[in-house]
């Protein structure tokens, strides 16, 4: 398999309702992406556009919507989509897109326009479940997570000011991105006093519906040493499911994501993750699943997710920045533009061009993770440079 | 092999919809175009100064080679008939009472066409080729909408 490289990123800002269409949102991420390497349409032999359900923008066929906008006109152009898990797994189908030959530069779209969807694209989200067995109760995503934090904080022992945590840090690190939603200087008790959505969750805990679009540009070797000076190169992708049924599982512990990441550390030759990974971007639409994914990671044992953000580790200028983007919590969630948001984070952060929201020590090597589908897929993508 | 069921109650089931309605943004480039045609009945384009093709409606981006572009061509709404079709049902599959001719029309001035409901009458039987013109509502009923064009007749 070819070597891989991320030359280029781009990405629009996050907010609540954006003025552009979804398609007008893709374009200027993709511009943005060409433009910062010196690129242009021409020079793209394939385009993958990745977004989450066509229920969100409330366009089906969203894929075909969206490929003019992400550079796809006559040009091979493919769709992919695994729920909330597409932002990660978008670059993963770019590198075998790449890895496999057959092209030599590739455009990534991610875009997620949720704020057409009314009254909220939650939604969209009440026909996932079972139709027979779960629909007759209502089930909507803030409760079903809920009910995952809270089998995590009771198998773990860990409380709500721990996990409040995470909310507080995300959303101060994304202060320092221009394009975050969300980002603010709040404290424990902000969240722990936000309104009770569903308990455990309150509304603090969770990320916001947003409108945006990211992408990035891959290259083969061959490619990325002609058109860039500072090549960032995917050492490592895996993609993994749990079980199809979200309850056929024990809730505390997310196995698709250590199936992912195993994959993708097999690949980048990685023996001890927290030792070998520089700064993380783990997903974390709440702030529990933060913690959730570090140990699914591998970053830690099972239930010390926590005591690391208590211990400063995770922050911004600590010994494993986590989120240093200001992540779901602090940037937004536009779902499919989430995740290469975060892979957008680690190209910038291991180029050193991060700005304010740059971590010290040079780091060499990232990794972005998201997961999706009904609570059950796991990507990861490793960046080295 | 299962019997085909006509009678879904014969069968246990459960009822259900997807309750979500939607509000679009018209978004960058369509804003000014519905802005012309509501207030001066025009129609705008957006040139490509890169390949020279004219977008109607307008577009932010040339889809052919990523300009950003500008609704900078105000059109006559005239144009040419190149295709039509003559719908006789409805979704459902009843007769319409009367059949409803929609076309694809290309502005003058512009590379791209525009869909749009055809006038009905029996003695403007639509033909490809033919010159059409865009039967606007009155301006105090505009909404900034495509339909604040009623439909296109022949000129």
């Amino acid at each position: 398999m070819g070597k891989v490289a991320v030359v280029g990123a781009g990405m629009t800002r996050f907010v609540r309702r954006a003025q552009e269409t979804g398609k007008e949102l893709s374009y200027l991420a993709a511009r943005m992406a060409l433009d910062s390497c010196g690129l242009t349409l021409k020079d793209v032999d394939a385009v993958v556009v990745g977004s989450a359900p066509d229920a969100f923008d409330g366009v089906h066929m969203k894929g075909e919507y969206l490929a003019d906008g992400s550079g796809g006109w006559q040009k091979p152009t493919l769709r992919c989509f695994v729920g909330g898990a597409t932002g990660v797994f978008a670059p993963i189908v770019g590198w075998y897109h790449v890895a496999s030959g057959q092209f030599d530069t590739v455009l990534v779209v991610c875009e997620e326009k949720m704020s057409s969807c009314h009254p909220h694209p939650q939604g969209a989200f009440l026909t996932i479940f079972d139709h027979t067995t779960e629909r007759a109760l209502g089930p909507n995503l803030l409760w079903i997570f809920a009910l995952e934090m809270n089998r995590y904080m009771t198998v773990h022992g860990i409380t709500k000011e721990e996990i409040a945590l995470v909310a507080v840090k995300n959303k101060k690190n994304a202060l320092d991105h221009p394009c975050a939603h969300l980002g603010s200087e709040i404290t424990v008790d902000d969240v722990l006093n936000s309104e009770v959505m569903a308990w455990p969750v309150n509304r603090l805990d969770v990320s916001p519906a947003s409108d945006g679009a990211a992408a990035i540009v891959m290259c083969s070797e061959r490619v990325a040493k002609r058109v860039s000076d500072r090549p960032v190169w995917v050492e490592g992708v895996g993609w993994h499911l749990d079980t199809a049924y979200w309850t056929n599982r024990d809730l505390y512990y997310p196995r698709y994501v250590e199936y992912a990441a195993r994959m993708a550390y097999d690949m980048a030759g990685i023996k001890e993750p927290r030792k070998e990974i520089n700064i993380v971007e783990p997903y974390d639409p709440f702030d529990y699943k933060e913690l959730h994914h570090l140990e699914g990671l591998l970053f830690c044992k099972p239930g010390e997710a926590a005591k690391l953000t208590v211990d400063g580790v995770t922050a911004r200028d600590g010994d494993l920045p986590v989120c240093p983007s200001g992540g779901l919590l602090g940037v937004g969630n536009p779902i499919a533009a989430a995740g290469l948001m975060k892979v957008c984070e680690l190209f910038w952060q291991l180029r050193g061009e991060a700005g304010r929201r740059q971590v010290p020590g040079q780091p060499r090597r990232g990794l972005a993770q998201a997961w999706g589908d009904l609570m059950q897929v796991g990507t990861v993508v490793i960046l080295g440079i | 092999m299962r019997e085909k069921i006509t009678n879904p109650d014969a069968i246990r089931t459960w009822p259900g919809k997807v309750p979500v309605e939607y509000v679009y943004t018209v978004g960058v480039a369509s804003e000014p175009f519905f802005r012309a045609l509501m207030e001066r009945g025009r129609l705008l384009a957006s040139p490509c100064p890169e390949c020279g093709v004219r977008y109607l409606p307008p577009r932010l981006f040339c889809e052919r080679c990523f300009s950003r572009l500008e609704a900078s061509l105000e059109l006559e709404p005239r144009g040419t008939l190149e295709a039509f079709t003559v719908v006789h049902v409805d979704l459902d599959g009843n007769r319409l009472d009367e059949p409803q001719a929609y076309g694809l029309v290309r502005i003058h001035g512009a590379d791209t066409a525009l869909v749009h409901r055809l006038a009905a009458s029996d003695a403007d039987e639509p033909e490809v080729g033919m010159e059409v013109e865009a039967v606007l509502l009155p301006p105090a009923e505009r909404t900034g909408s495509i339909l604040d064009i009623r439909h296109f007749r022949p000129v």
